[in-house]
């Protein structure tokens, strides 16, 4: 028997959302393993995309059986899970038909899915990015040269987020894409997530007594983001979110990050993404999304 | 006035000093800083008296602020400031270049750190948390190479007192050598020593494998 979770048609940050919500319910059934139903995905943002790996891993982990998953129908979305490297991931998480692991071949994607397990991952991450980024940040973006080391450092810390506090595997993965929707330009999206303690649980224990009935996953998500706390009493803790920060702010992005029930962002003008939301659906670990827009002639 | 190569400024033994190339062009994450700082504390684990760690970013192409910490800050916290008497070991970062600044900087400022720095042309750079006097005061003295205080003072315009504290507390923090009655930046000890005999490197051996962890 399958509880079947349908993919909202359009899977970005706010698909996730639903898929999150929809989550519990299907939990609820015993012993049913889970079906996601992506048949009728027409558009995959790459926050969507291991956005549904993370979901497949928490249903995984809950119910004790790898949930099965319906490919896109759409030729479009089915040779995007290609070339994003989906399903070499999707295998560790979905218990998918033999030879459904497709290899892609050439990518123009910034970076493929990537699994952070280790500070290596890290490493041959950073490493892999530095020319393609430097193609993408100068010749699509119009960002200036010095931006693709700043690219790298920042994309190190945020891979190291997972292996700080998460405490198992995360995904990483970057693409650009034209964000008709708000810019009317072209914006270079990096999600970074795992399933594991997330901020509130990461911080709790040199935290929580300060705050008292006020801790939460939201008072964490503030003490980290903008204080700059970590889960250590070392000040040299806590400095690569508060990296992070400035640059995206530098470059007029976007970052949002989400823990257990809340999302912090910092949200530019062209944007109207919540500062902070809070009681939203559970979901563990931490998921993070920043977009960069390209510079405009009068930015440059 | 004591310039660079004056004998008449004190006299001091040379340091000891030895280079340690960061043959790694990626310097990112906390592992890989705790194998690079391993790496050059065991350079000086059984060294006396004073001497010069130079650490060279010419070949690093990315470093981050976490390995930025692990690798600069800490060996400043450790080697660094306020040593006792019996640690006399001072730290000069060479080859460094405007995407290396950012994360090196903010490492150090968390901990309230500085360090003495050379840019890939040379230039000296005060790396760090320091205060406009005392940054003033170290770039005049990089300028010169060796001065004595009451010199220092007048080239300033400072009371005597005031350019000796100044002077102190960069001592104190290890930013300049103490050599004689003078005092001298570590981008002319470093020149010193230099011309006396070879430093010794930090072999690729002794330095961890880009992903040593």
């Amino acid at each position: 028997m399958s509880r079947v979770i349908d993919v909202p048609e359009v899977l970005d940050h706010r698909g996730f959302e639903q898929l999150v919500r929809y989550l519990p319910a299907a939990e609820d059934a015993a012993g049913a393993r889970i079906l996601f139903n992506a048949k009728h995905v027409r558009w995959v943002s790459p926050y969507g995309l291991i956005g549904l790996l993370a979901v497949g891993q928490v249903a995984r982990e809950r119910t004790g059986l790898s949930p099965r998953i319906e490919a896109p129908e759409t030729r479009e979305v089915r040779t995007y899970l290609d070339r994003m490297d989906f399903w070499q991931s999707a295998h560790e998480v979905f218990d998918l038909e033999p030879g459904a692991t497709r290899s892609h071949g050439a990518s123009d994607a910034l970076l493929e899915i990537t699994p952070i397990r280790s500070h290596h991952d890290v490493h041959a991450v950073v490493e892999r990015v530095r020319e393609r980024s430097a193609a993408i940040l100068e010749n699509h973006l119009h960002y200036p040269k010095p931006s693709v080391i700043q690219f790298s450092v920042m994309l190190s810390e945020v891979c190291q987020n997972i292996i700080e506090h998460a405490e198992t595997v995360g995904w990483v993965c970057a693409q650009t894409y034209n964000y008709r929707e708000r810019l009317g330009r072209e914006v270079l999206m990096l999600a970074v997530m795992d399933v594991g303690v997330g901020f509130e649980g990461s911080l709790a224990s040199e935290h929580a007594r300060r705050f008292g009935e006020s801790w939460s996953a939201a008072t964490a998500l503030e003490a980290a983001l903008l204080f700059g706390e970590s889960r250590f009493r070392d000040p040299g803790r806590g400095q690569g979110l508060q990296a992070i920060r400035k640059q995206v702010e530098k470059w007029d992005g976007m970052l949002a990050i989400r823990s257990g029930d809340a999302q912090i962002a910092l949200v530019p003008d062209w944007d109207d993404y919540p500062p902070m939301q809070r009681s939203l659906p559970a979901f563990p670990g931490a998921q993070i999304l920043i977009v960069m827009p390209a510079r405009t002639v009068k930015a440059r | 006035m004591s310039g660079p190569g004056d004998a008449s400024a004190g006299r001091a033994a040379v340091p000891a000093i030895a280079v340690a190339s960061l043959y790694q062009e990626y310097l990112v994450t906390r592992q890989t800083g705790r194998a690079v700082r391993d790496g050059i504390e065991r350079l000086f684990a059984d060294r006396c008296g004073e001497s010069l760690a130079v650490i060279d970013f010419r070949d690093v192409v990315v470093i981050d602020f976490s390995c930025a910490d692990e690798v600069v800050a800490k060996l400043v916290m450790g080697f660094g400031e306020d040593q006792d008497a019996s640690g006399n070991l001072f730290i000069l970062v060479r080859g460094v270049r405007d995407d290396h600044m950012d994360p090196v900087e903010g490492a150090l400022r968390r901990r309230g750190l500085a360090v003495a720095a050379e840019r890939t042309s040379g230039e000296p750079v005060l790396l760090g948390d320091v205060d406009p006097d005392s940054g003033e005061a170290w770039r005049m003295l990089c300028a010169c190479g060796r001065i004595r205080s009451h010199e220092l003072a007048q080239k300033l315009g400072l009371e005597p007192g005031s350019c000796d504290r100044l002077l102190a507390d960069l001592y104190r923090r290890r930013l300049v050598r103490r050599c004689g009655d003078a005092f001298e930046s570590l981008s002319f000890a470093a020149s010193a020593a230099d011309d006396r005999s070879p430093p010794q490197e930090l072999q690729r051996d002794d330095g961890p494998a880009p992903n040593d962890g």
